[in-house]
């Protein structure tokens, strides 16, 4: 655990960048607009703000320079300084130095900041000092008379009335008018009063906000102990069941769903928060390649967990400097293919199930497929004979093998064979999946599938040799009954026929036995089919991942349950074909298969014995 | 469990004998258990504490001597079987073989467990009586890495290891295997 201290220097750096980035905001609102008031009272509340926080947390450079600022604001405020563009210059070189200043405190470094800090107060005090007394007291006057007008208003239309006898005596309305102006400071100096008081107020109210700043860490740990929860009330269901009175713990059950799904709930945030961020990106890439292109975003308003948005923000990236550099054709060759000059990439997330799709769409010149193939085969990710067997969705897929990149030239953007491989582990890593399709001259979509929340898990329980195991659903098409004529041996594998498509299929323990380096004879992956009596019926619950289909047969299948995953660790965090554990509710320990890492496997198993022929 | 604490018991009798104990070193306090015929230490601020062993999860990509997982306390706990990484048994087979007991042993990174026959017993050792660094040792394998010493007392010869050690080995032959696999 962290200490105390660290973690409010976690919040402080949070607000504190978040102040930083209001004040920039405002401020160059400020400029275009130098009287708008509210704007000055926005800086003046937020230099406040921060000033507080930075002295409360000891951060002298902070708090003296946003001290200065405040003041500066204050004096701006109460028109003793009319905003120049010398002093805009002075104001903007100070909120460069408070984003050096803040971002010091992670790192450490000193910023020199004493000069701007010096410059700010020399323009005060000029403001203050050089003005002639008689100005400022002249619109303090000004300002009295506009202000209180209507309090003065039936004050002295009342003291006229009571006045009205001896109107033709100049000298009574006189002092009468002395004594109205006696009561006018007086009521001005409450007015001003009421201001000064009012600030704090408005301030205390900001501190007091309806939002609260959460470290994502301290949410993981909740998330993690609702997942203990749903586990350990699992197990006491479980142990009850044989009793009638099993409607005792619905109530259990549907307050511990409802705490499960609120906290999962917590952790969503708006993909548009990641998206708006690729404005930027798409405008650098088609900078540096001197293209034209405009992004379009829609459902920015979907939600996702926060973790896997952050674990797929780099892939997202690699896609769309992809899509850029590889996808949009330079403007010349749009118009010759009666394109628009300005390419468009389109973002766009929507929900899908239980999942969230993430969709990047160019309408630039497609993948050549032919150029695909031919690269594959020049890195040796394929051979002919295999290429011929697959098919244009996992021809396609091959762009996400590491060490592939169909461009001739490396550019300084994409193609260096890195980064489309990074996309592939990134979903494989949190069992999302992705297609690709694609047509000439029309453009290419990259679909991404990710699941909406890593804190439940859809799974398919099923049984090998007394030993319960875990098939994620999102990788589940379906559950089938073959018998033994219907398997057929082809090279060193099986295929069937599912939905009139040849997939191969593999005994779940032949893989277990291949991964574990025992018997490493050719024929491992029949070796189950070849122990098999002729009437067997086989149970086989075909999985996809990312197109590539297969068939794992099992010896029972159990029932459909949501599970709450824990990730392997020491020493056993080499196992690549289980992606975790889980305790089920007879408190035995029940591993999960990682499907993208099996498919994977045979995959590459299937090949390497297409290159020993 | 019962008897780790009957010797913490007798912990506090031998206190006294510390004072003699001055020329023999520090005193530490040891848990010893068989393995095979021959008797294997480790510190005690290594286990956690013994349980009866539960139900064990096999765990495919694992070197033999890796049973399983097992579910301790909502735990999830590796479970090895050093007889079969120190070659004491031969069986091919990933069974218990009558080792009914669980040594728990938890550090910051790893969460494992060390089957034994028989609840194991502590034992107050001297430093003086803890031999490192043995030639015998050195010159016979690899293994030196995660024995740490013999303790020689009262003519028992007691090897005392380091499990994290042995771990931090067996995770190679993991990735090894796996490299093999694909």
């Amino acid at each position: 655990m962290k200490s105390n201290d660290e973690e409010y220097r976690e919040i402080f750096l949070a607000e504190a960048l978040e102040n930083f980035e209001e004040i920039n905001k405002v401020l160059t609102q400020l400029e275009k607009k130098p009287t708008d008031t509210a704007y000055i009272n926005t800086l003046f509340r937020i230099t406040h703000t921060m000033k507080g926080n930075a002295t409360a947390m000891g951060f002298e450079g902070i708090s003296s320079l946003t001290h200065v600022m405040e003041d500066l604001f204050g004096e701006v405020r109460n028109k003793k300084i009319e905003l120049d563009s010398e002093i805009f210059a002075a104001l903007f070189k100070a909120v460069d130095v408070l984003e050096a200043l803040i971002g010091a405190i992670k790192t450490g470094q000193k910023v020199q900041f004493r000069g701007i800090q010096t410059k700010l107060k020399v323009i005060i005090e000029r403001a203050t000092t050089d003005t002639p007394s008689g100005v400022a007291s002249e619109k303090e006057e000004d300002s009295d008379s506009l202000k209180p007008e209507s309090s003065k208003d039936t004050n002295s239309k009342k003291k006229e009335k009571a006045t009205s006898k001896d109107k033709k005596n100049n000298k009574p309305k006189q002092e009468e008018k002395e004594s109205l102006k006696v009561i006018e400071e007086i009521l001005d100096d409450a007015e001003a009063e009421e201001e000064e008081v009012d600030l704090p107020l408005s301030d205390s109210k900001i501190v007091v906000s309806d939002l609260v700043h959460v470290p994502v860490r301290k949410l993981d740990n909740l998330l993690n102990l609702v997942g203990e929860l749903i586990i350990e009330r699992d197990r006491i269901l479980a142990s009850y069941s044989t009793n009638a009175h099993s409607s005792e713990f619905s109530r259990l059950n549907r307050i511990s769903s409802d705490l499960q799904y609120s906290v999962m709930d917590v952790r969503l945030v708006q993909v548009g928060f990641l998206f708006n961020k690729f404005h930027r990106v798409v405008r650098d890439a088609a900078n540096l390649e001197s293209k034209k292109v405009r992004l379009e975003l829609s459902g920015v308003d979907t939600e996702i967990d926060r973790n896997i948005l952050q674990i797929i923000s780099d892939s997202l990236i690699h896609l769309i400097r992809n899509s850029v550099s590889h996808g949009i054709e330079p403007p010349e060759e749009r118009e010759a293919h009666n394109k628009a000059e300005e390419g468009v990439i389109s973002l766009s997330a929507f929900n899908d199930s239980d999942g969230v799709v993430i969709e990047i769409k160019d309408d630039g010149k497609g993948i050549d497929i032919e150029k695909v193939k031919k690269k594959a085969i020049e890195n040796g990710l394929v051979t002919q004979e295999l290429l011929s067997l697959m098919s244009m969705d996992e021809v396609l897929l091959m762009i996400f093998e590491p060490g592939f990149s169909t461009r001739e030239q490396v550019s300084a953007l994409s193609g260096r064979g890195v980064g489309m491989d990074v996309v592939k582990k990134a979903t494989d890593s949190i069992g999302g999946n992705i297609k690709v399709t694609t047509q000439e001259n029309e453009g290419t979509t990259i679909r991404l599938k990710l699941p909406a929340s890593m804190a439940v898990k859809g799974t398919l329980l099923c049984m090998l040799e007394d030993q319960t195991y875990a098939i994620p659903l999102s990788y589940t098409e379906a559950v089938v009954s073959l018998y033994k004529k219907d398997l057929h041996k082809l090279s060193n594998g099986l295929v069937s026929t599912y939905l009139g498509k040849t997939i191969s299929v593999v005994f779940l323990k032949d893989l277990f036995d291949l991964s574990n380096g025992k018997n490493l004879h050719k024929r491992i992956l029949q070796s189950g089919f070849d122990h098999l009596h002729a009437e067997a019926q086989l149970h086989v619950v075909i999985v996809s991942h990312n197109g590539r289909i297969i068939g794992l047969v099992v010896d029972k299948l159990l029932q459909q349950k949501e599970i709450v995953e824990k990730p392997l660790f020491k020493p056993l965090d080499n196992i690549k074909i289980l992606s975790g554990v889980t305790i089920l509710g007879n408190g035995k320990v029940c591993p999960v298969l990682n499907i993208a890492s099996i498919n994977n496997m045979i995959f590459t198993a299937t090949l390497a014995n297409q290159k020993v022929y | 469990m019962q008897s780790l604490q009957e010797d913490k018991s007798m912990k506090k009798k031998a206190q006294p004998k510390e004072k003699e104990g001055e020329q023999k070193g520090r005193a530490m306090q040891i848990v010893v258990f068989k393995q095979g015929d021959e008797e294997f230490a480790m510190h005690i601020d290594q286990i956690k504490e013994v349980v009866i062993t539960p139900s064990i999860a096999r765990m495919p990509q694992t070197p033999d001597f890796v049973l399983g997982v097992a579910n301790i306390r909502g735990n999830i706990i590796a479970i090895l079987d050093l007889e079969k990484k120190f070659g004491f048994q031969k069986d091919e087979q990933r069974t218990l073989g009558g080792k009914n007991f669980t040594l728990v042993i938890e550090s910051e990174e790893f969460k494992m467990g060390v089957l034994v026959k028989e609840v194991p017993n502590t034992l107050t050792v001297y430093e003086s009586e803890i031999e490192e660094s043995l030639n015998v040792i050195h010159d016979s394998s690899m293994e030196q890495n995660y024995i740490k010493g013999i303790v020689k007392k009262e003519g028992r010869l007691i090897i005392m290891i380091d499990t994290l050690k042995i771990v931090t080995e067996s995770e190679m032959n993991a990735v090894a295997q796996a490299v093999v696999s694909n």
